[in-house]
């Protein structure tokens, strides 16, 4: 039992880690129909970079953190002037948002070569934020502290953009980008701007998570692939544009996840993970959000 | 003929617009005067949406558009919403999983960042008071509503822009002929309160008992009949 608890408390904690990303995923897509295959990449060059300041080049933490954070934002920027402006507002839609799928993708590509440049191809973390030992919750459960962090950070991240969309005008106007295009072109949204910032805001969201997770699972240079893909799969099940059931099945993978590891079998838990996602969309489709994906 | 003059709402001047290589609307020129309410006529698939969606900016297009007197930087929708002219567009366009009232609330994005005055401004309220039938459906989301709520939804969302000029585009396509009629009425008012009205329609009849002239567009070419500038 108490081996139980505790696998759903570190399944909860790697699972709200995926939740950020597929919310992140969810969010970009519902304002740009694109899908963004980097979002992991940020993350990964949050912790190496962090890492690779403050150990390397002896910066104070959090000095390397700012700068890094600010590295993150201004390359989002400039990513998005540049290369997204180039690859989908010259085009029509259509063309734009598939040119613009693999563009992120690229990036992905691009982000690794570099990092592994930079950061070499060890395992590296951002120092803890929160140095110590486990905390125990009472009853044998314990949860390590860069997890109460994550937990946090997802919590206060998730609930401040859930007001924002809920009580604010721009909050609806990207709502309204994702709903109907045209419709928002036509009250004077400029659906281009939101794109940019929403595309920036991830990648900080991720680089500031992959900072206070690092310490937990430590990265390497590839690790950012990994995250993309699961949090792309969780935002798959949630139909890509729905940010609330992207965070529930990002939660749910993760707490999967670290049962399979921690029940069946340690090495083979990800193949059984897989597999069982797999077969829960081949069975139930529609329940699962992909008709919305393509319908849309 | 009304040339582009201080009495002058929306004046377009030798303006084409093309999609590719299929040329939609060919050269035209034509004027509509400060609360002047015109209909503009011809079959389907002559170009009528084309002129409309070239005259906001959300069609390229070549040639001058004025917007009382000043000329509208091309595909700058923002800039036209700002300057009084909103567009009803054809088929609606509204945000179905959002409620009726952040339909129309949204409209008020031209001119403000805040939901609160937003929701607190004379535009929101007028637009709201024009259509008693949707206060209560108002928390419905958009794509549940009928056909005739979703039109008045897409007006009222046009009105909230606080628009000096409406132009509405086939506002009766699809809906009954009773729901048609209040949706006239609504129109015939927002005119009477002094917002310069265009409206297209393929079946003149209606339009043109509200309308005091017509501009009419055949296979792209625009015609506006000699008529002054107001009546």
């Amino acid at each position: 039992m108490m081996k139980f608890g505790n696998l759903v408390v570190a399944g909860i904690v790697t699972g709200s880690i995926y939740a950020v990303f597929a919310v992140c995923v969810a969010v970009w897509y519902r304002v740009s129909n694109i899908l963004n295959l980097a979002v992991g990449d940020f993350a990964m060059t949050g912790a190496l970079g962090v890492d690779y300041l403050s150990r390397v080049e002896n910066w104070p933490l959090p000095l390397s953190i700012l700068a890094t954070l600010a590295a993150v934002a201004a390359f989002g920027y400039c990513y998005d002037r540049v290369v997204l402006s180039l690859a989908q507002d010259r085009l029509r839609r259509h063309e734009g948002i598939v040119v613009t799928f693999f563009f992120t993708f690229a990036l992905s590509f691009f982000i690794e070569g570099i990092a592994q440049i930079l950061f070499g191809t060890n395992v590296h973390a951002a120092p803890a934020l929160w140095p110590g030992n486990s905390l125990n919750l009472g009853g044998g459960l314990n949860i390590v502290r860069a997890g109460i962090l994550v937990l946090a950070c997802a919590v206060i991240s998730g609930g401040m953009f859930a007001l924002y969309i809920r009580y604010t005008l721009s909050g609806k106007a990207i709502e309204a980008s994702g709903e109907n295009y045209l419709g928002a072109r036509i009250v004077g949204i400029d659906t281009r701007r939101y794109r940019r910032s929403i595309f920036v805001i991830t990648a900080l969201l991720a680089a500031i998570f992959g900072i206070v997770e690092s310490p937990i699972t430590g990265y390497t240079y590839i690790s950012g692939a990994v995250i993309s893909l699961t949090g792309f799969i969780a935002a798959a099940y949630g139909g890509f544009r729905h940010p609330a059931r992207a965070l529930v099945a990002g939660l749910a993978i993760g707490v999967l996840e670290a049962l399979l590891g921690g029940y069946v079998s340690a090495e083979y838990g990800d193949t059984v993970m897989y597999a069982i996602l797999a077969a829960l969309v081949l069975a139930r489709p529609r329940a699962m959000g992909f008709e919305s994906a393509v319908s849309n | 003929m009304s040339g582009p003059g201080p009495g002058t709402a929306l004046g377009v001047t030798g303006m084409s617009v093309s999609y590719g290589n299929l040329v939609a609307v060919h050269d035209a020129t034509f004027s509509i005067g400060a609360g002047e309410s015109v209909a503009i006529v011809g079959p389907n698939g002559n170009g009528k949406s084309s002129l409309l969606m070239g005259i906001v900016g959300l069609a390229r297009r070549r040639g001058e558009v004025t917007i009382f007197g000043s000329p509208a930087p091309a595909g700058d929708v923002m800039w036209t919403a700002r300057r009084g002219l909103t567009l009803v567009p054809e088929r609606r366009q509204l945000y179905p999983n959002l409620s009726a009232a952040d339909n129309v609330v949204l409209g008020c994005y031209s001119w403000t960042r805040s939901a609160r005055k937003a929701r607190r401004s004379d535009a929101y309220g007028r637009a709201l008071d024009l259509f008693p039938d949707l206060r209560s459906h108002l928390r419905q989301a958009a794509g549940t509503l009928s056909g005739g709520q979703q039109q008045m939804v897409a007006i009222a969302r046009g009105l909230a822009a606080d628009p000096k000029i409406l132009a509405v585009d086939e506002p009766c396509l699809g809906l009954a002929e009773a729901v048609s009629k209040r949706v006239y009425e609504a129109l015939a008012r927002v005119h009477e309160a002094g917002t310069t009205l265009i409206v297209v329609e393929e079946a003149p009849k209606r339009a043109l008992l509200i309308c005091d002239r017509r501009v009419e567009v055949r296979n792209g070419v625009v015609r506006a009949p000699a008529g002054g500038a107001r009546p």
